[in-house]
């Protein structure tokens, strides 16, 4: 599994831009995505978006990796909306005595559902591409999401790559004992290794609670103290955001 | 293969022809492989915002919950994050699915629903959500009130009241673990199927849409779901044998229960009738106008010679006969199923040889003396 996260690039200038600054900035335009009925704002944001990722210089696999899953979703919606939908027909396909009719209205309303959710989905590449998870969570943790939510947040974060690797152990282990070769042999190596990856989470949550323990931990984690804000930065990117909340408006 | 060799088929072309029915499979099917988590966009604002309302309530109680817990429990909060680093790894999952031809992945819900309770799997679910949209694009930061509402929500909750249900009724714990993993994957994707309905549906009629969008799911699900079943069932078993104590820690079994539970065939009979009786229920009622081969051929073919139907002597289709025999069946059934209930549910102890000594020895004298007292004295 990759985890496609931050691409570590210093020298663009959105990388070092405040976290809390690009996330109320993202938040903002996602709402505006989202609620923006018509392709103008949709296909503006996407393009901003792209120009971003070439200047950021994403690695093309990472940029794949983050777009096939919702390329495949806009695939299935459009099809669902072309052909399931009802109006004026578009074209009609004969396969094996089935005629399938394509509709003028799904098309627009699929194409549009299609534009929303590349654009969206681009805002939310460009922040994370840009923000370290930690600079992320910091900014969650201004926007006064409450605290146990973000220090379940940091250990599921912390642990997901122990136990990624927990998983590969036990997995290598059960293939070189011929696990994993029939149906109900699948069936039950996946449930030992459900059930062994869930006993793993247990012994590494009671060594985590003796270790902070031992180093003063009380059951609250002290979180992140939040620098003053970059007055330019704010500045700018009010500006950008009313900007593009005129393009909405028109 | 062969049969496209011996047509002289070249091993290329028949490797192409395979890859492109796999990815058609896919595609098609692709609303199922990934649609548990909605992702970034489909949805437009204003449902958006209501799924986010909705999943608002849960997770606050959920955190208050927590909260309560880890003051009782100083390892609970880093138990709740490592537990969502697993619903993260074990809903990433690719686990193919024999009967569709392509891969789909598992909730996780259902089991942390059932080993941290629904309320704190519903933050846990939330947590490991909204990394998923934030490193893997899976879901998004716009869906994440909708998906925390199928996922978290419907599947921590069915999963958790099905496996509480079963086990007051004294069914095993494969048997409850299993029933948990099925209905609680078989719930989230309901509610997936109405979030999307409802997010995509735009000028159309929500209820048709709705359908194809469940319809669809069908063949990744059904299978799926079962294969949750069996996944929550052994992962339940594995911690039952290897550390009850954890069981019994996290309220998932009560220290009485420590004994030696009948899995197996017993618990697969059940679970298959269980399963059936599910799935007859569901069968859309226009099934049932379907005619039957009786009329559509055998009654045909013979009024075309001249030999009209008569009337059946017992006409089950008028009067209260069906309801009379129904009544009656329920009573036998009733009377048998009630005078059996505990040779049925309750198991059966096998008293090893010590026991039944430790039994007798026991026994309490006519007295009130215990008998080795009374033997003693």
């Amino acid at each position: 599994m990759i985890l496609s996260g931050y691409i570590h690039n210093n020298e663009h200038w959105l990388s070092r831009l405040d976290g809390r600054v690009k996330l109320v900035v993202t938040l903002i335009i996602l709402v505006m995505v989202l609620s923006y009925k018509g392709l103008a704002f949709h296909l503006l944001v996407t393009s901003i978006c792209l120009f971003l990722f070439i200047q950021m210089k994403i690695p093309w696999r990472v940029f794949l990796l983050r777009f096939s899953e919702p390329a495949l979703i806009v695939l299935v919606i459009l099809f669902l909306k072309i052909f399931f939908s009802s109006g004026e027909g578009l074209f009609s396909v004969d396969i094996m005595g089935i005629r399938i009719t394509a509709y003028r209205e799904g098309l627009a309303e699929g194409v549009s559902i299609a534009n929303r959710i590349i654009a969206a989905i681009s805002i939310m590449a460009v922040m994370v591409f840009s923000t370290p998870f930690a600079e992320l969570l910091a900014a969650l943790s201004w926007l006064r999401i409450p605290k146990a939510f973000i220090e379940i947040l940091m250990y599921a974060y912390r642990y997901i790559f122990v136990l990624i690797e927990d998983a590969g152990v036990i997995y290598d282990a059960q293939k070189n004992r011929l696990g994993y070769t029939a149906l109900n042999r699948r069936f039950s190596s996946f449930g030992i290794l459900v059930g062994s990856l869930i006993l793993k989470a247990f012994e590494h949550s009671q060594n985590i609670t003796v270790a902070m323990v031992q180093r003063g931990y009380d059951g609250d984690i002290p979180l992140f103290d939040q620098k003053p804000f970059n007055l330019s930065e704010v500045v700018v990117s009010f500006l950008f955001v009313l900007s593009m909340g005129v393009v909405w408006v028109i | 293969m062969e049969v496209l060799r011996k047509v002289g088929m070249r091993d290329s072309i028949i490797k192409i022809i395979l890859v492109s029915l796999v990815y058609c499979g896919t595609v098609l099917s692709t609303d199922i492989a990934y649609a548990m988590h909605i992702s970034e966009g489909i949805l437009p604002f204003s449902w958006a915002a209501f799924w986010f309302i909705l999943a608002i309530p849960f997770v606050a109680y959920g955190l208050y919950s927590l909260n309560k817990r880890s003051r009782e429990d100083m390892s609970f909060k880093p138990l709740a994050g490592l537990m969502a680093a697993v619903v993260f790894i074990i809903s990433c999952m690719p686990v193919p699915v024999p009967f569709a031809g392509t891969c789909s992945h598992p909730c996780g819900t259902g089991i942390s629903g059932i080993l941290v309770g629904p309320a704190i799997s519903v933050v846990i679910t939330a947590v490991a959500l909204l990394i998923q949209a934030i490193l893997l694009a899976h879901g998004g930061l716009s869906t994440l009130g909708a998906d925390i509402v199928s996922m978290g929500v419907m599947g921590s909750f069915t999963g958790y009241f099905t496996f509480r249900i079963l086990r007051a009724v004294r069914m095993n714990l494969a048997v409850a673990g299993f029933m948990a993993g099925l209905l609680a994957d078989w719930a989230t994707y309901l509610t997936t199927s109405v979030e999307l309905a409802s997010g995509i549906k735009g000028e159309s009629a929500f209820l048709p849409l709705f359908w194809k969008v469940l319809v669809a799911f069908i063949p990744t699900q059904l299978p799926l779901g079962i294969l949750e079943g069996a996944i929550t069932a052994g992962m339940v078993i594995l911690l039952y044998k290897k550390r009850p104590d954890l069981l019994i820690k996290m309220r998932v079994i009560k220290p009485g229960d420590i004994k030696m539970e009948k899995q197996g065939m017993t618990a697969l009979i059940i679970s298959v009738f269980m399963i059936g009786t599910i799935l007859s229920a569901s069968i859309p009622a226009e099934a049932a106008k379907w005619s039957g081969v009786d009329e559509a051929v055998i009654e045909k073919v013979a009024k075309e010679h001249g030999r009209e139907a008569r009337e059946p002597l017992i006409n089950m289709e008028q009067g209260d006969l069906p309801l009379f025999l129904f009544l009656i069946a329920g009573a036998v059934g009733g009377f048998a199923a009630g005078y059996y209930w505990r040779s049925l549910i309750v198991e059966k102890k096998p008293l090893c040889h010590s026991e039944k000594r430790s039994d007798e020895e026991s026994k309490i004298s006519p007295d009130g003396r215990n008998d080795i007292t009374h033997r003693s004295s």
